[in-house]
């Protein structure tokens, strides 16, 4: 990956349009290289009608996925997740912009076996076995791998003469799994692929998809689960209120996120003095330590030493992609709205 | 079209596993003509064993056509599974042609089964070209309930669907003399009902060898109503 491509997308905004710039200045739109990209979204929009007013679900959203990268796609609830993927597999249309699978239309990709993909929990037939549902997937695809080899990679294989209907929620999972990389396409796409699945498994699934974006694959899934996204992506892409928020590798997002977890030790110190500090995020307090999470940690830590406090014991630590994630999607929130996020606000 | 198919295969393979099926549309026939079948009188015109195995055999055939299909379709539709469909190589028309096509075969054992029962255990006596011609008969107008079917299951939730079917097909088989022969005010409303002309079709050719066009153009006249009704259901559950 170019390292100029990446790092933290500008949170400026054009408020009028609604248009989020990608990247920075000095950097080219066409280091994203349009041709080659197995996913383009430029400047799509998405908007629903509810009884409270239009609710701009996906706004402005441009981005160009490249082939063979596994990319985390994260948002809060409501951030236009489902609405971006629903776009992106051709389930809907949007309202302005444009959407693009190798080049062409979502149909086109799909009707040549282009994309293998798992939604969420209930594509699945009823009073079939395991393996006559993954076979059928096979049959509906161009170039399937061997039914068994899927089988045995979503580590069903145990399963395969068990009805689909009678499964727990996470062996469903994994027969979606098995679906979603039978046709072997060159684009997989997984939304919450884990969820209900036990450690053992989740391990096994991430084994399976890593072997496939070696394979040159590119793998876009969105999940709840920041660790995975931490672990496993080489590319995390936030979006936030149908905007994109931040795109890069997950190193890159902490450290441009600047979220940090500052704690001391501070006896009888008020509440209202550390509430009042700058560039904060969350407080967390056990009786005389203090742990404070900053996206500015040298900021908050001189506005509490200027307030006249010594604190004791004062350690700063990076943090993981998760609170990384809410620094940036609270700040954002912040930002656009002229008042306070809260940690509510920002999962 | 080879994976149309496959899912076709595997789509009528589930309908024989489901015990809904086998209840409604062939258990419950056969049952009833077993039990009821065997009385020596006559009703429009050819013996009560004769107009019974019609009357059970187009009740069994209409209702596999109708009442699985309808709530298959409706749950599908519900469960993200005709979604899942949408993002494979199968086409945009794949899936109602595997329904179709599983109605029109789930209806033939349907009609067998009674048949059966009429030749081997209640006598029923026929030349063996009115066998052939009735069952394909019965086939065809069951046509009429395999787009209502598709309606349903486009038009209402999984939880409404059946209570629909129930509403429609209840009345439709009463009224059409299939549970037992009517006379009256109810037989004049029951005429106008695709179940009582489809039934008619199959007594008239046991009895004479000839059919009426009223019987026709109200079996065809339904089945294009609700072909219609399909259509009208099947583009508006899709823009949403």
């Amino acid at each position: 990956m170019v390292a100029a491509q990446v790092g933290l997308v500008s949170l400026m905004s054009n408020g009028k349009t609604g248009h989020t710039r990608l990247g920075t200045p000095e950097m080219p739109r066409d280091t994203r290289s349009p041709n080659g990209a197995v996913v383009e979204f430029e400047n799509v929009s998405k908007t629903f009608h509810s009884p409270k007013g239009p609710v701009h679900a996906v706004n402005g959203l441009t981005m160009a996925l490249q082939p063979g990268q596994t990319i985390a796609f994260l948002g809060p609830n409501g951030a236009g997740k489902s609405t971006s993927l629903n776009m992106l597999l051709g389930l809907s249309r949007p309202d302005s912009g444009r959407v693009a699978l190798f080049g062409g239309t979502a149909a086109e990709a799909i009707k040549h076996g282009m994309v293998g993909a798992m939604l969420q929990s209930g594509g699945l037939m009823s009073d079939v076995t395991v393996k006559e549902q993954v076979e059928l997937w096979a049959k509906l695809h161009p170039r399937p791998i061997p039914v068994i080899d899927a089988l045995k990679r979503a580590n069903i294989a145990d399963l395969a003469d068990r009805r689909v209907d009678k499964l727990s929620g996470g062996q469903q999972q994994r027969v979606q799994f098995a679906m979603a990389i039978i046709g072997d396409s060159p684009l997989i796409v997984l939304d919450e692929p884990t969820t209900g699945m036990d450690v053992e498994n989740r391990q096994a699934f991430w084994a399976t998809m890593r072997e496939r974006a070696y394979e040159g694959k590119t793998v876009l899934f969105a999940t709840h689960y920041l660790e995975e996204a931490d672990q496993f992506a080489e590319r995390v892409i936030v979006i936030n209120k149908g905007r994109l928020l931040a795109d890069g590798s997950s190193a890159e997002i902490k450290a441009s996120a600047g979220a940090k977890r500052l704690s001391f030790r501070l006896p009888g110190v008020q509440d209202a003095v550390l509430h009042r500090l700058p560039n904060l995020v969350s407080v967390e307090r056990q009786a005389d330590i203090v742990r404070l999470q900053t996206s500015d940690s040298d900021a908050t830590l001189y506005a509490l030493l200027d307030a006249g406090y010594r604190p004791a014991e004062i350690e700063i630590q990076a943090l993981g992609l998760e609170q990384a994630f809410i620094a940036i999607t609270a700040e954002d929130n912040n930002h656009a709205d002229g008042t306070t996020a809260t940690l509510e606000a920002a999962r | 079209m080879n994976a149309t198919l496959t899912l076709t295969k595997l789509d009528v393979m589930r309908v024989i596993r489901n015990g809904r099926y086998l209840i409604f549309a062939i258990a419950m026939p056969a049952a009833l003509y077993l039990i009821i079948g065997k009385q020596t009188t006559t009703a429009d015109g050819v013996q009560f064993k004769a107009y019974y195995m019609l009357a059970m055999a187009t009740y069994g055939a209409f209702a596999g056509a109708l009442m699985n299909n309808s709530i298959r379709i409706a749950t599908e539709r519900k469960s993200g599974w005709t979604r899942q469909l949408r993002l494979t190589p199968l086409p945009g028309w794949g899936y109602v042609f595997a329904k179709v096509v599983t109605s029109l075969a789930t209806t033939v054992p349907s009609v067998l089964v009674v048949f059966g029962i009429g030749a081997f255990l209640n006598h029923v006596d026929m030349p063996a070209w009115k066998w052939v011609v009735n069952a394909l008969v019965l086939w065809l107008a069951s046509m009429t309930f395999v787009s209502l079917a598709v309606a349903i299951g486009y038009r209402f939730d999984p939880e409404t669907a059946q209570p629909a079917v129930m509403l429609v097909f209840f009345p439709m088989a009463l009224l059409g003399g299939l549970w037992f022969p009517l006379g009256g005010t109810l037989e004049k409303i029951g005429k106008w009902f695709p179940t009582y002309q489809a039934h008619k079709l199959g007594t008239d050719i046991i009895s004479t060898g000839k059919v009426s066009a009223t019987s026709i153009a109200v079996v065809a006249g339904w089945g294009v109503l609700f072909a219609l009704l399909a259509i009208v259901s099947y583009r508006s559950a899709k823009e949403q």
